[in-house]
């Protein structure tokens, strides 16, 4: 059951590389923090109770509700609502991402399943989601989107550590919850500022400081 | 007694910031922040001075804090350079006002608390035996220090505080993928205790396969942190745009937390036999800090960029001793020691030529001698500290590096450290003596009479005792001391 959604949370980062609307990629965001609890309640049914709940109530109370609401507000503020002019065209983001998806998926079905401890599916995706974060982040212009990236980062990581049988520690994985917590919200203060400073949400903005020219 | 002094550290500092939320009053939060610092020098000194000489390694084992042979060092320059800045702090926030007008009463408030919750997070990451538990307190470093960059409120204060928190926040999140690395390398073993993973790795229990693999990540990732090239792009920008004093903690402290991380790791890969991998990795970190600080000291305008620079190269040198082994150590070690208090003495003096001359460029800052004889020469002797002129304790720290490197035979690398290193002091050089000596322009002479009475007394005391120990350690190193240096030397 749980292969089912790990194979939905790839596809949502498919849809998140092949769409300009930001909105849409907050949507994702709720949906993909969904699928993760859903993931972490389904394959982790043999955890400790209490470590299991506080899991499953922190990721969907953080991942899926949280983030995409604060998401929301500061888009209502800062009328950013389209990244279209990214490095490279849509369609080609979507061919890429399916190519990063694929040779994940086929090079841990091949080379993870021999490995104890990892369940592959798991990680195949998980590097997948991460690998695809990090490069929409260097082709999008936006603030906001490179966020949004920041975090599918974020939940791929996440689905890293679920991919392991064995199991972090309560506390790790509530700091590490809570870290990501506060730094989507320090970046959507600075978001804030930063939209009142440069007047637009362009990354190009942030290019001011340098070592050749004063 | 160890047990509940590590309690009152890592609990009192948090029970303060509420108490500064309630009272909400800047003398309050001054004297708050005076206090926390005098606490956390004297705490720390019982811990790493006076508290039981047991010569094992673990003096104290909690299951999440413990202090030992290896993180007491790094606990003591922490607390003495936190007390040096805060008693810097003292003159420098009665300007604050002055200094930008877009900062208002309320902001001014979180500065302290925000310092002290970095310092908090920082003694954290130090005493921390967990690697989970180091990550999460490293990463609220970030947290917290990013407003303290952003202070200012200016167009390129904001773009440092984005660049930092974001590479930061993306670099420490790949150091977690190095963390699960490090979970599957471990096979059986369901832990992150350094303690316990290096007893693990030492019974041969790892996958080495996984296990290199996981310290390439935590390597880029706490490096990002750490400021080791190519990973340093925050770096001079987080530095150059912070409030002076935040600028002399992030080099002097923050850097350092970030290096212990990765020397416990590296620790587990030595005791997994694999350490050569990891030796080849920080040696190339390290040449290439160096490599990127020389390429740009040459050609920077502001002076608190090339001491940012200056960092990174300096982190590369403590990687490369680190890759060395043996006496490399030690000069790791020293290298520390000299490094955070002469870096810190730096950015304390560069923050006095700000307040002075009110720019950061340096063709626009001539004269500081007949500006201000004190700042002068305490810019000039920052100087010639961080670049290894004896008495300097790097003096003997570098010395030992390039005596390491050519007892085994790295002629080559030798050559080229020692290469790289005369490039960056002359960049440096140039930079200083042009802003030491040479006539002052008629304008600037105005703005700093101006300016002249903003620096008090507390503003050039802490730089001065830091130079004082620098050099005093570059020809004596006393007992207490020494007893800490041998037993974190024993500890690698």
């Amino acid at each position: 059951m749980e292969h089912g959604f790990i194979i939905l949370f790839g596809l949502t980062m498919l849809y998140l590389a092949s769409t300009s609307r930001i909105i849409s990629h907050i949507r994702v965001l709720a949906v993909q923090g969904i699928l993760l609890f859903l993931i972490c309640f389904l394959g982790h049914r043999e955890a400790p109770l209490l470590s299991l709940t506080f899991l499953t109530v922190e990721t969907l109370v953080v991942k899926a509700i949280i983030i995409p609401w604060f998401l929301y507000k500061i888009l209502r503020k800062t009328r950013e609502n389209r990244d279209e002019e990214a490095n490279i065209p849509h369609f080609y983001c979507l061919v890429i991402s399916s190519i990063i998806l694929l040779g994940c998926f086929l090079a841990s079905n091949y080379y993870i399943s021999s490995v104890k401890n990892i369940s592959h599916i798991y990680f195949g995706i998980a590097a997948a989601t991460i690998i695809i974060s990090l490069w929409l982040i260097t082709i999008k212009h936006k603030i906001v989107s490179n966020v949004i990236e920041f975090i599918t980062m974020e939940n791929g990581i996440f689905l890293m550590s679920l991919s392991v049988a064995k199991e972090m520690p309560v506390l790790v994985n509530l700091g590490v919850l809570l870290d990501v917590f506060i730094a989507v919200y320090i970046l959507g203060l600075f978001v804030k500022e930063i939209k009142k400073e440069f007047k637009d949400l362009e990354v190009s903005n942030l290019s001011g400081l340098k070592d050749y020219t004063e | 007694m160890i047990d509940n002094v590590i309690k009152i550290l890592m609990i009192f500092p948090l029970v303060l910031c509420v108490l500064m939320l309630m009272v909400r009053k800047r003398a309050f939060d001054k004297f708050a922040l005076i206090f926390y610092s005098i606490l956390h020098f004297i705490l720390s000194s019982y811990l790493v001075f006076f508290a039981e000489k047991t010569g094992a390694k673990q003096v104290l084992s909690g299951q999440y804090f413990a202090v030992d042979s290896l993180n007491k060092i790094f606990l003591i320059i922490l607390s003495f350079v936190f007390l040096a800045v805060t008693i810097y702090n003292i003159g420098y926030s009665r300007h604050m006002d002055r200094l930008n007008i877009k900062v208002n009463n309320k902001n001014l408030c979180l500065y302290e608390l925000m310092i002290i919750v970095f310092v908090w997070a920082m003694t954290g990451a130090i005493f921390c035996t967990d690697l989970g538990i180091a990550w999460v307190l490293v990463e609220a470093t970030t947290l917290s220090s990013a407003y303290l960059i952003y202070f200012n409120r200016t167009k390129n204060s904001i773009e440092a505080a984005w660049k930092y928190v974001f590479m930061c926040s993306i670099g420490i999140a790949l150091a977690f993928v190095g963390i699960i690395f490090l979970n599957i390398a471990s096979l059986d073993v369901n832990t992150l205790n350094y303690t316990k993973l290096t007893e693990a790795a030492q019974a041969g229990v790892f996958d080495t396969f996984w296990l290199k693999f996981a310290f390439v990540f935590i390597l880029f990732g706490f490096g990002a942190k750490m400021g080791l090239a190519p990973m340093h792009f925050w770096l001079p920008d987080a530095h150059s745009e912070s409030p002076s004093p935040v600028s002399a903690l992030l080099s002097a402290t923050l850097l350092n937390s970030a290096f212990l991380v990765i020397l416990r790791v590296f620790n587990i890969l030595n005791a997994a036999n694999c350490s050569g991998y990891g030796r080849i990795m920080l040696a190339v970190t390290g040449f290439l800090s160096l490599f990127v600080t020389a390429v740009f000291i040459y050609h920077i305008k502001n002076y608190k960029r090339m001491l940012a620079y200056s960092s990174i190269e300096n982190m590369g040198i403590l990687a490369i001793g680190t890759a060395l082994g043996g006496v490399g150590y030690l000069a790791v070690i020293l290298h520390l020691i000299g490094h955070s208090l002469a870096k810190a003495s730096f950015f304390l003096a560069s923050g006095n030529i700000l307040e002075l001359y009110e720019t950061k460029n340096i063709k626009s800052v001539k004269g500081l001698m007949r500006a201000d004889k004190k700042t002068g020469w305490l810019w000039l002797l920052s100087f010639l500290a961080i670049c290894a002129f004896p008495t300097s304790v790097l003096f003997i720290s570098e010395f030992l590096i390039i005596k390491t490197l050519i007892l085994k035979g790295h002629y080559l690398a030798c050559s080229v450290f020692a290469l790289l290193l005369t490039v960056i002091i002359y960049g440096m050089a140039r930079a200083v003596i042009k802003m030491t000596y040479r006539e002052i322009s008629g304008e600037k002479q105005d703005i700093i009479e101006k300016n002249r009475n903003k620096i008090t007394l507390s503003m050039y005391l802490p730089q001065v005792v830091m130079l004082a120990v620098v050099f005093v350690l570059g020809v004596y190193i006393p007992n207490f001391l020494n007893d800490i240096i041998q037993a974190a030397f024993g500890a690698f």
